[in-house]
């Protein structure tokens, strides 16, 4: 399997480590009045979805960049991969 | 006091007291002791300096001039070689060049194995096939990339069309000399 490394072109899928689903990325406030619930779901429900999934994946042989990989959990096709450092910054 | 004082003899990354070379027909494999290293990243907002006159070169490549040298590590993140400086305090050096940036010492943290072809690029290349998974038409001179080797991680630096350097972990020289070796020991074949 290849990921299509937003600089680095297409690179072996052995470079990478997996973490998980993309929006791990949206951590929830602290100082918020629920912040408790909140975190209680951050990090113990995920979205376990059938087709597109959208999860975070770590150049760890590579540039060490994090990357959020688009993928179809159904037929393991690689859509997109967008650095997170981007994803981020498109958020804010 | 000074009784107890020994006298100390350094040794390379191989454990020798010279740096191993060995061909294997067209391939010759040399231990690259005196290779200075350092690594160079930008804080938030920084412009990219130039240390030793290097400008330092974008994704996935490498410059060098004279005994210096830069490859790319990660974005905003360098590697800066230097020959023959493996003795001295080459960080040192680095950082009155480059006094803003965070700087590093590597050299003993890594060994350089370079490898010279006296055949042109087909060897090399047939070499990159078996070891790595990098397109070695798409890895010409001036390319540089982070990649793994039999599941140790290593920099590759494509100094020219006939000449390759594998940088990996020092504590792994042994086993990364061996993969060299093998390697272009069954192209030989």
């Amino acid at each position: 399997m290849l990921i299509p490394h937003p600089l680095l072109g297409l690179r072996d899928s052995q470079e990478f480590t997996y973490l998980g689903d993309a929006s791990l990325m949206q951590r929830p406030d602290a100082s918020a009045e629920n912040a408790e619930a909140q975190f209680c779901d951050y990090v113990f429900l995920r979205d376990n979805p059938a087709g597109v999934h959208r999860e975070l994946w770590f150049h760890e042989q590579g540039d060490r960049s994090w990357l959020v990989v688009t993928r179809d959990t159904t037929t393991h096709e690689i859509l997109g991969a967008e650095l997170a450092l981007d994803v981020k910054g498109a958020a804010k | 006091m000074l009784d107890h004082v020994t006298d100390l003899t350094p040794i390379t990354a191989l454990g020798a007291t010279a740096a191993r070379a060995e061909s294997f027909g067209a391939l010759t494999v040399t231990e690259n002791a005196g290779l200075g290293l350092a690594s160079l990243a930008l804080r938030k907002g920084q412009s990219a300096p130039q240390p030793f006159g290097l400008p330092l070169p974008g994704v996935g490549t490498a410059v060098s001039m004279g005994d210096y040298a830069a490859f790319w590590t990660g974005r905003d993140q360098w590697m800066v070689e230097a020959t023959g400086k493996a003795e001295v305090n080459f960080a040192a050096m680095l950082k009155s060049e480059a006094p803003e940036c965070s700087l590093t010492e590597q050299t003993d943290g890594f060994t350089a194995f370079e490898i010279a072809s006296s055949q042109g690029a087909a060897p090399i290349e047939a070499l990159m096939r078996k070891l790595v998974n990098i397109d070695p038409k798409a890895f010409g001179p001036g390319q540089a990339t982070r990649t793994g080797l039999e599941h140790m991680t290593v920099f590759l630096i494509r100094r020219a069309d006939d000449r390759l350097a594998v940088i990996g972990m020092r504590t792994l020289a042994g086993s990364l000399w061996h993969a060299l070796a093998v390697a272009a020991r069954r192209l030989e074949d």
